[in-house]
C-alpha cells in the first residue's frame, strides 16, 4: 500500500510536468491550429541552453535558467511562429506537420553535433532527500516539481481568465473571425500563445531534465507523452491536457512497476486507444465545432 | 454620412463588386436588399476593411476610409455585426461585452458603458455570467448587437439580423435598431427578409451583380413593382 502510495505520488509528479507540455501543446493547437510535432525537442533543447548559459557562459545556474527562458520564448516561441508556422498555416495542417517533424530532427541534430551526443548531468531544484508518509517515501523533489506545475498552472489559468489580453487570447483561440472584427490584434495573441508555450517547455525542461538527464533524443519520448496527453485529456482544452499528463504520469509509473519497464510506454497506449473506443473527444474535451 | 463611390472589390482576383454607389444619410436606417451573390456582404466587408477594394472610394463623414483596417474603422466609430453566431463562446456574456470596447484606451469608460448597455438589454444583466454559448440564438444576437454598441458607434453595418431567429424575436431586434436610429446612430442593414425590413427602414437600396440598381425611400421601394418581382426569383431587367 505504501509502495502504492509512492508510485502514485511520483507518477502525478512526473505526469505535472508531461502536463506543462501537454498544455502548451493544446494551446498551439487553438490559437492556430498547429499541431507542433517538435513539442518534445522543445522540452529537450531549453535545458541545453541552460547549459550553455552556466557552463560556456559561465552564469550562476539561477540567472542561467533566465538565460534559457529568454533564449527559448525568444526562439521557439517568436521566431518558431513567424519564420515556420506563419507563412505555412494559409497552406493547410499537412505542410505544418511536416514542417514541425523536420524542425524536430534538426533540432535533435543540431544538440548532437553542436553540443554532445552524450547525456548531460543537469542541477535539480529541489534535492532528492526524502521523507516518509504513510510509510510512502516521498521525495522533495517530487513535491517540488508538483508545486512548481500547479503554481505554472495556475498562474496561465489565471492570465488567461482574469486578464483582458487572456480573455483576448481566448476570444482568438475561440472565433478568430470575430476577434478580428472587435479590433483585438489577433497575429500579436497568437504569438503571445507561442511565447507562453515556449516559457512552459522551458519550465517542464528544468523540472524533467534532473531526472532524465539532458540528452539529444529525449525529445521523442517526452513530445509523445505530450502528445497521448493532450488526446487523451480533449485536445481543445488546458483542463484536459492537464488531467491526461497526470494520468499519463501515474500509469506510466504504475506499469513500469508492476508489468515491467519494458511495458512502460504500453500503458499509456492502452489509455489512448481506450479512450479513443470509448470517448473520442477526450476525457473533458468537446467535440470541435468551429463556427463559420 | 458614409458615402461609397464606384467601389470595386471582391475576393482575391474575384471581382464582386462592379462599381457600387450610394451614401446614406446620418441618423437613419438603410437595408441593402438584392438577390444571392449580388455582394450584399461583400460590400460590408469591403467598409469594413476585410477584403481588398480595387478601386473606388469609401468616404466617412467627407473623409476617405478606403482601405482602413477593421480596428482603424473601429477608430472611426464603425461597428460591425456579421452574418450568424458571432459570440465568443466559452467567455461569459459580460466578457463578450467588454471584448467589444477591448480597442478603447479608458477602460473604466468601457465599464460603464457596459452598466449602460446592459440596462438597454435587462437579459444580458439576468445572464451576465453565463458563457455566451448557453444563451439562445436570439439572445446571441442581441448580445452582439449590444457588443457593437460598447464604443457608442456613429454607424452599425448589421448584416441579416434576422436568420436564424424567430418572428417576434425579429420584431424586436428590429424594435432595438429604431430606438438606436432615434438615438442618433446611423444603420446599414443587408436582410433577406425584404420586405419585413423595408417596412422598418427609412431607405433601400437593391444591388445586382456588384452594382446598385435603386436607391430610394423604403416606401416607395416597398410599393414598387420591380422590386416585388425581384424576389420573386426575376431579374429587374424582365420586369
Amino acid at each position: 500500500m505504501s509502495d502504492f502510495l509512492q508510485l502514485i505520488i511520483s507518477g502525478l509528479s512526473t505526469g505535472s510536468i508531461y502536463a506543462l507540455a501537454a498544455i502548451g501543446f493544446t494551446l498551439l493547437w487553438q490559437a492556430s491550429q498547429t499541431i507542433n510535432f517538435a513539442q518534445g525537442e522543445f522540452v529537450m533543447v531549453p535545458a541545453f541552453f541552460i547549459l550553455i548559459g552556466s557552463r560556456v557562459l559561465g552564469l550562476p545556474f539561477p540567472i542561467a535558467i533566465g538565460f534559457g527562458l529568454a533564449v527559448a520564448v525568444f526562439t521557439l516561441g517568436f521566431v518558431f511562429k513567424r519564420l515556420v508556422i506563419q507563412p505555412m498555416l494559409p497552406h493547410g495542417h499537412l505542410p505544418i506537420v511536416m514542417a514541425t517533424i523536420a524542425l524536430a530532427i534538426l533540432m535533435r541534430e543540431l544538440v548532437k553535433e553542436f553540443y554532445s551526443a552524450e547525456a548531460q548531468t543537469f542541477p535539480a531544484l529541489f534535492s532528492e532527500q526524502t521523507f516518509d508518509v504513510f510509510g510512502a517515501v516521498i521525495s522533495h523533489q517530487d513535491i517540488g516539481n508538483l508545486a512548481v506545475s500547479a503554481v505554472a498552472i495556475i498562474a496561465l489559468q489565471l492570465f488567461l481568465g482574469r486578464t483582458r489580453t487572456g480573455r483576448s487570447m481566448q476570444a482568438t483561440a475561440q472565433n478568430p473571425g470575430v476577434a478580428e472584427i472587435l479590433g483585438v490584434n489577433v497575429q500579436r495573441m497568437v504569438l503571445y500563445t507561442f511565447m507562453i508555450n515556449a516559457a512552459l517547455a522551458t519550465l517542464a525542461s528544468v523540472l524533467i531534465s534532473p531526472i532524465y538527464l539532458a540528452k539529444f533524443s529525449n525529445g521523442e519520448p517526452i513530445g509523445l507523452v505530450a502528445f497521448l496527453a493532450a488526446i487523451v485529456g480533449g485536445f481543445n482544452q488546458v483542463r484536459g491536457a492537464l488531467v491526461g499528463g497526470l494520468l499519463i504520469g501515474v500509469i506510466d509509473n504504475l506499469s513500469a512497476a508492476y508489468l515491467s519497464s519494458e511495458y512502460r510506454i504500453a500503458g499509456p497506449m492502452i489509455l489512448l486507444i481506450v479512450i479513443i473506443l470509448l470517448r473520442p473527444q477526450g476525457l473533458l474535451g468537446t467535440s470541435e465545432g468551429r463556427t463559420v | 454620412m458614409l458615402q461609397l463611390k464606384n467601389l470595386y472589390g471582391g475576393y482575391g482576383k474575384i471581382t464582386i463588386l462592379n462599381g457600387v454607389e450610394f451614401e446614406i444619410p446620418k441618423g437613419t436606417i438603410t437595408t441593402v436588399i438584392g438577390p444571392n451573390g449580388a455582394g450584399k456582404s461583400t460590400v460590408f466587408k469591403a467598409i469594413f476593411g476585410l477584403l481588398n477594394v480595387h478601386s473606388g472610394q469609401i468616404l466617412l463623414e467627407g473623409r476617405d476610409v478606403t482601405g482602413r483596417t477593421p480596428k482603424q474603422m473601429i477608430g472611426e466609430g464603425v461597428t460591425y455585426v456579421p452574418q450568424g453566431r458571432n459570440v465568443v463562446p466559452q467567455l461569459s456574456v459580460y466578457h463578450n461585452l467588454e471584448l467589444g470596447g477591448i480597442t478603447a484606451r479608458d477602460q473604466s469608460a468601457v465599464r460603464a458603458r457596459i452598466e449602460k448597455v446592459m440596462d438597454q438589454f435587462p437579459m444580458l444583466r439576468e445572464f451576465r455570467d453565463r458563457k455566451a454559448i448557453e444563451l439562445s440564438g436570439g439572445q446571441q444576437k442581441q448580445l452582439e448587437v449590444a457588443r457593437a454598441l460598447l464604443l457608442d458607434p456613429k454607424l452599425i453595418l448589421i448584416d441579416e439580423p434576422s436568420i436564424g431567429l424567430s418572428p417576434n424575436l425579429v420584431a424586436e431586434v428590429f424594435r432595438t435598431l429604431q430606438a438606436l436610429r432615434d438615438d442618433g446612430v446611423t444603420i446599414l442593414m443587408v436582410e433577406q427578409n425584404a420586405k419585413a425590413a423595408l417596412a422598418m427602414s427609412d431607405f433601400g437600396i437593391v444591388l445586382e451583380l456588384g452594382q446598385t440598381r435603386m436607391h430610394d425611400r423604403a416606401d416607395a421601394l416597398l410599393a414598387d413593382p420591380r422590386v416585388g418581382q425581384l424576389f420573386l426569383g426575376g431579374h429587374m431587367e424582365e420586369a
